[in-house]
This record gives structure tokens, sequence and C-alpha cells, in this order.
């Protein structure tokens, strides 16, 4: 689907040169949407044009201008001209700067922290990724009415927001929540599931293309680079997780099976970001995803790394899944039983967490203990993932037999 | 994170909202009815802005409903489903961060006569 893919390319530069001439998000999207369906139905029969950022702005500006209700003729005209320069626009090297600013301060109107994140991650799919309301839905697992509301929410929350560059001491903050809304988009689209659609409409394809944007627009920013290195990662294992709907766990995959050229990014974008220091949290993240990914074997695995990696998550941003992930790391360093002791007043705090339950059944497992196919059953109980219910039912089975 | 609050009720006559038909609801002074109210419009229309709401519906009359058993081929008979004490009445379904914001959510449609249910649904992934 070629038009798809280029118009996916260009959404967000049409959408920026739109909001440029001062018009309302809720109209410029709106506007930018019909250029994609006149293009669809257009492009189809006559074939995509040799400039099609160009095509696209001249038509958007020209359904934006129509909805405008400019009184003068006057008004009109020169609203006209502003979109028309704007699609005339010399390519080179000053457009690639622009399009790095455009994409930045999209993402960065888009996740505004006005919004809340469900909001905030489907306008951001539609008005960035480019997606239709319909795949988003689709992406989201939500009816199709369900992501429009939310989509015209945003838009109208947005009605005063401005677009254009983001004051130096607020980037920072801001930046923040547009990672946190790319994240979210990314988990969102690993509990979705791969879909067996033909056009891609992944949501974790969707946030790393999306992150990846982010990090050329800001190469330097360490945080964003972590982000982008994390996603990759966990996304090269895909193909490995699962086994005929089963999930397959991490000591267990086919490792050949893993995407090596995404690894290898992302061990050069950690390699350049980690020494720039401060060190976030994604970027941790990614550097405990980062060893598992290099290490040949699950035997191979450098856990003391890991470790030592989950003791500065603990310092920088605390969690209970990050707590989890110290606790199993310590079972691999110093044995089962370091690790169920570590487990205890995590289980306390959260009874009924089944990442924790299940991580307590594989430890009880390796020391022997019979309670382990129960805990495997409990923990298959609470999860809300089918695969994984199918791989905890399966292990508590084995055990019983 | 989705979730489906169920609504299980005995209204007489059934009837939407299931409170206002309890004797339990009715019971109630008008200040508590009105606070229970006031709280569930803040809650519900708190997360209904915030997108949370995927979809609701209230159910028909349970003696009006057919069930199917399976006996060599499917078997209509005329219902109610269950000769429980309460029938679902009503479901709404979440789309939240966390089980305990679905709660938070979940708790504010409690009142007298009826009993909310909180469940999660399953997603065909697994987090990474």
């Amino acid at each position: 689907m070629q038009i798809e893919d280029v118009w996916r390319r260009q959404a967000p530069y049409v959408l920026a040169a739109l909001l440029r001439g001062g018009r309302p998000l809720a109209d410029c999207e709106d506007a930018a949407q019909e250029a994609l369906i006149a293009a669809l139905r257009q492009w189809t029969s006559g074939g995509i044009p040799r400039n099609p950022r160009g095509w696209l702005i001249r038509v958007a500006g020209r359904r934006l201008v129509d909805m405008t209700r400019t009184d003068t003729a006057r008004a009109r005209r020169e609203l006209r001209d502003a979109y028309t320069s704007e699609q005339d626009r010399p390519t080179g090297w000053a457009d690639r700067t622009t399009d790095r600013d455009d994409s930045l301060q999209l993402l960065v109107l888009c996740c505004h922290p006005s919004l809340s994140a469900p909001a905030a991650v489907a306008l951001t799919l539609r008005a960035v990724a480019g997606l239709t309301t319909e795949q988003v839905a689709a992406g989201l697992l939500i009816p199709t009415t369900t992501a429009a509301q939310r989509i015209s929410r945003a838009k109208k929350s947005l009605a005063g927001a401005r677009f254009g560059p983001v004051a130096p001491a607020e980037l920072p903050q801001r930046l923040h929540a547009v990672r946190h809304v790319l994240h979210l988009t990314f988990t969102a689209g690993s509990s979705a599931g791969a879909g067996p659609d033909l056009i891609d409409t992944g949501l974790t394809r969707n946030a790393i293309r999306l992150t990846d944007q982010l990090h050329r627009a800001l190469p330097r920013d360490a945080e964003t680079a972590g982000l982008l290195a994390l996603m990759l990662l966990v996304d090269a294992r895909t193909p490995a997780r699962t086994e005929q709907a089963a999930l397959v766990p991490l000591a267990d995959q086919d490792r050949s099976r893993w995407h090596r050229d995404q690894i290898d990014r992302a061990v050069i974008l950690l390699e350049d970001a980690l020494p720039r220091g401060p060190v976030g949290p994604f970027q941790l993240q990614a550097a405990i995803a980062a060893v598992h990914a290099t290490a040949a074997t699950f035997a191979d695995t450098d856990w003391a790394e890991i470790l030592q990696l989950y003791r500065m998550l603990q310092d920088v941003a605390p969690s209970p899944a990050v707590d989890l992930g110290a606790a199993i790391a310590l079972s691999e360093v110093d044995g089962a039983r370091a690790g169920l002791a570590a487990l205890e007043p995590l289980l306390r705090q959260r009874p009924r967490d089944h990442r924790i339950i299940a991580a307590r059944a594989h430890l009880l497992e390796a020391i022997g203990d019979a309670e382990a196919a129960e805990c495997y059953a409990q923990a298959a109980a609470l999860t809300d993932s089918i695969p994984e219910q199918h791989y905890l039912h399966t292990k508590a089975a084995a055990l019983r037999r | 994170m989705k979730f489906i609050v169920l609504i299980h009720s005995n209204p007489k006559p059934w009837a939407h909202p299931t409170s206002d038909h309890t004797a339990e609801y009715q019971a109630l002074p008008q200040q508590t009815k009105d606070e229970l109210g006031a709280h569930w419009d803040k809650v519900f229309g708190e997360a209904d802005a915030n997108g949370e709401v995927v979809y609701g519906c209230a159910l028909g009359d349970p003696t009006s409903s057919q069930v199917f058993h399976y006996a060599g081929a499917p078997v209509p008979s005329d219902g109610p489903y269950a000769e429980g004490k309460e029938h679902l009445a009503g479901f709404f379904v979440l789309d939240v961060e966390s089980r305990e914001r679905a709660a938070e959510i979940a708790a504010a449609f409690s009142c007298p006569g009826d009993t909310i249910e909180l469940r999660p649904t399953m997603q065909p992934g697994c987090e990474a």
C-alpha cells in the first residue's frame, strides 16, 4: 500500500505546514485528513505526484480556507497564498532542519500535559503517525466511536494551545510527557498483539517510528535515545516470544530469530548516550535489555551486570516492576532461595500481582518445592494476557503430572 | 487495560437506573441519595471525559431473555438464565491505566440494592 506509506511519511509535515498558518489544530487536522481521502481517490488512478507533500499541502490548504469563515476576499487570498508558498518551499538541507523542528513541535503539542494519557496516545497516532481513526481504534482494541471521541476531545482541549517552538526552559518537562506517551503507545501495542494485517497498523511499529523521529530531531537527548533503544530491543525479540499462541520465556527463546540489526542499532545508540549522563530510567531499562540481547545464550547472561542496573533503576525510578526485576536478577546471582526471600516483601505489598507470583512459581520449581504448581495456577488466574495464561497453565499441568 | 463493570441487581419493576427501583435504595434518606448521585456523576463524568469509558449498556428484563442449552442441538427456552436473587442488569467497558483506577470507577457504581462486579478482560498479546 504505497499511497499509505507516502501519507504516513508526509502527515506530520502537512499538518505542521497548515498549523503555521495560525489556524486551530482541530481544523488543520480535519483538513489534512480530507487531503488524505482526496489523495487515496486521485493517486490510485492517476499515480503518486512527484511532490506529494506539496500536493497534500495545497489540497489541505484549500479545504482549510473553505472551512474558514473569513469575511473578506482579501483575507481568503492571503491565507491561500500562505499555503501555496508553503507548498513550494525549496527542499534541501534547510528544509530537513525544518522537518525535524516540525515533527518535534507536533509531538510536543499532541502530548500536551493538559491531556490525559489515552487522549494524547490517540491524538498522536492520528495527527503525527498519520493513522486513520479506524486504525487507531484497531491498534488500541477500542471501538471506532471511542477512538473518534478521544481524538476530537483532545483536539478541542488543545484549541488554545500554541503550535511553535517550545521555550528551552520548558522543553525537558514537555519532552518527558512526549516520551511517556510514546512508551505507552509501545506497551499498548505489545498487549494488543501482532495482527495479521498486511498494512502495518501495529502500535509498536508506529511508536518506534515516532520515537525515531523525535531522536532525529534531538540527537543529543540521551533519554530519547534510551527510549528508542529500549523499544528496538524489546521489539527485536518479538518473533521468538510466542510459539503457536503460547508465550516462550526468555530462557527458551530461539535467539537466532531475534532481529539482530535492531539490536546492533540499539547498542550503538546506548554506547553513545550512556556516557553523557545523567542516566535516566529509559537508558537503564534499555541497558538491561541490551545485556539480555547481546548474550549468546541464556546461560551466558551477565546477571551481575543486570542486578547492578536494576539497583540503579531502584534509585532513579523505583517501581514494583523494578523491584521484581531486581529480585529475579538476584536469584540468578545468589540463587533461588535469595530470590524467594527478596520476593516476600513485594508479594506482601501486591498479593495479586501475577508477575510476582509467576516469578515465585519459577523459583519454587527451581528448588523443587511442590507448591510451585499451585503458584503457577494462581498466576494464570490473575494475568490478563491470553498467551501468558496459556504458558502458566502448561507449567502448572506439567508439574502436576 | 480493559475491565468490565457488571451491575447485578433485581429492581422491581425492572428499570434503569436499577438503583431507583430497589427497596434498599428507596429506603435511603434523600440526602444520602443525593450524595451517592453526585459522587457517581463526578467520577463517571471524569472517566468519560478522560476517554476511559469505552462502552456501556443497560440490559432488558431477565424474563425477556431466551436461553439456549445444547443437547445434541441448541434447545431454546424462556429465561431468566439463573434463578438467583440478582440478575445482570447492565455493564460498562473501561479502558484505564491500572486496576486501581478501574476499582475507583467501579466503586462509584456501588449503592444499596446493587452488587457491582469488576472483571479484567483478556488481551490477545502480552507485555514484553
